[in-house]
């Protein structure tokens, strides 16, 4: 029961921290100096580090989608709506949260571990005392480099499962490239691509202030660290999904169509 | 030049600080001695705010630090060098980045000023070589001479020394005490060394305060510590005989 109540309190606790920390970042965002080097190099970093796991994810996704699709559309005989649909799922739904999903697990954690070790070596102290403000440093940074960075991946994880999706389509049916394209762009609009993009400057957001949060504030040495590693992921995969389903919602009373 | 009233701080039910009082003459090197998990170094994170007392006042330079602006202790703080007891060496920057770090941030130098100021600095602490090396690549007693060098790059007229050698071998901690002295004599800094090591104490200090319970139960100079018949003194040289 103690351990429940416990549980309660902590995450409370956590959801109170994380509000009260990121209407700091706000507070912090327009206040000069802006470090844009160190954004740049954060950037930079991100897309290494996610750039080979993205593109074999988003590959794999538009396959195995058309493959799954291919059979219930022809039993249909509606084949040729084949890259319309893939399209849409991909642009709408799925290269969105499932990068954001990948991003979370590769950048949050690695964003928690690294500031956890800073915190718990005394760098963070050590900046701080210094009379540079570690929060602006490292953490505004660092949101700014995962709300940038997360929607240029997408978009390139998306035209990657558009290349799965042929890969798929050509497999059943004789089908060129450029007619594969022009289906696609016949299926989809303005109003798929915006909020599907649009939501992944919200959901990498998430993943650099949940992250943050907990390295910023990890303690007890070595198992802070792990600890706020692996609760970036729980945290930040849960409020993509939450926010997600909102957007959804959202998006379809904005575009009824 | 600096001066500590009446300053508590406690943990929980755990009285970490009780109503400490001392001063730090200008110029001088102050050690605080006591048995590790005393609350040293936590006295010395309230001087930088690093640490906020329950109860107390701290003057650094007339100004009570409780009083100031955010803006006005960072002004204060880039007169304070801070060596940590984990060295606390940036470790995704090299040597010389770690260096240049508050030289970019708080001084108008050009490149070129930067690079000399760095080697100069190194010189100093007798590291030039690891110009380019990863704190990965150095070893204890090196890591703690870099931070040292980061902690005197910006030229402060107060030095903090949060266990300057711990973790170090006897060798390495004697070069440590000994780069203290001579960084003293060539800054004229107002130094305060925390530490539990008595070679550092004794050969570094104008003054010792001995921290016991929240409290200081002796201040005195080297030798009055060496005359000195209390116990905990006694252990504390006893340590230095064996």
């Amino acid at each position: 029961m103690m351990k429940l109540i416990d549980s309660i309190n902590n995450f409370f606790s956590v959801i109170g921290g994380l509000t009260s920390f990121t209407l700091r970042f706000f507070v912090e965002v327009f206040r000069p100096p802006y470090e844009i080097t160190e954004i740049r190099k954060h950037m930079d970093e991100l897309g290494v580090k996610t750039f080979s796991i993205v593109s074999i994810t988003g590959f794999i996704i538009g396959l195995v989608l058309g493959m799954q699709s291919q059979p219930v559309l022809a039993r249909f005989g509606a084949e040729m709506f084949l890259p319309g649909m893939i399209a849409l799922s991909v642009i709408r739904e799925l290269g969105p949260v499932l990068t954001a999903l990948i991003f979370a697990g590769r950048v949050g954690s690695g964003i928690g571990a690294e500031l956890g070790s800073m915190r718990v070596t005394e760098q963070i102290d050590a900046m701080e005392v210094s009379a540079v403000d570690p929060f602006r440093f490292l953490v505004v940074t660092r949101v700014i480099a995962t709300t940038l960075m997360l929607p240029l991946l997408t978009i390139y994880v998306d035209l990657i499962a558009l290349l799965g999706g042929y890969v798929a389509v050509i497999i059943t049916q004789n089908m060129t490239f450029s007619y594969y394209i022009q289906l696609v762009l016949d299926a989809v609009r303005f109003s798929d691509i915006i909020p599907g993009v649009s939501k992944t400057f919200v959901f990498g957001f998430v993943v650099g202030i949940v992250g943050s949060y907990l390295g910023f504030n990890a303690s007890k040495g070595t198992e802070g660290v792990g600890k706020a590693s692996t609760t970036s992921v729980v945290i930040s995969s849960l409020l993509i999904l939450l926010i997600d389903s909102v957007i959804v919602r959202l998006t379809l009373i904005i575009f009824p169509d | 030049m600096l001066k500590i009233e009446n300053l508590h701080k406690r943990f929980g039910d755990l009285v970490v600080l009780d109503g400490v009082n001392f001063e730090v003459p200008e110029g001088t090197t102050t050690v605080i001695l006591g048995r590790s998990g005393i609350g040293k170094s936590v006295l010395l994170k309230c001087i930088v705010r690093l640490i906020e007392p329950d109860k107390g006042k701290i003057f650094i330079e007339g100004k009570n630090i409780f009083e100031l602006t955010l803006k006005e202790l960072n002004e204060l703080r880039k007169n304070i060098g801070f060596l940590f007891q984990s060295s606390a060496l940036y470790d995704s920057m090299t040597v010389k980045e770690n260096l240049a770090f508050p030289l970019l941030r708080h001084t108008g130098l050009t490149n070129k000023e930067i690079e000399e100021r760095i080697k100069e600095i190194l010189n100093l602490v007798g590291l030039a070589e690891a110009i380019s090396k990863m704190p990965s690549e150095l070893s204890g007693g090196m890591k703690k001479r870099i931070a040292l060098a980061r902690s005197l790059i910006l030229n402060p007229k107060i030095m903090l020394y949060d266990e300057p050698t711990t973790g170090l071998d006897p060798v390495t901690s004697k070069e440590i005490a000994k780069l203290i002295i001579e960084m003293q004599k060539k800054f004229k800094m107002t130094n305060i060394v925390v530490t539990h090591d008595m070679v550092v104490a004794l050969s570094t200090a104008d003054k010792i305060l001995l921290l016991e319970n929240g409290n200081f139960i002796f201040e005195g100079t080297p030798e009055q510590l060496l005359n000195s018949e209390l116990d905990i003194a006694k252990k504390f040289l006893s340590t230095k005989l064996d």
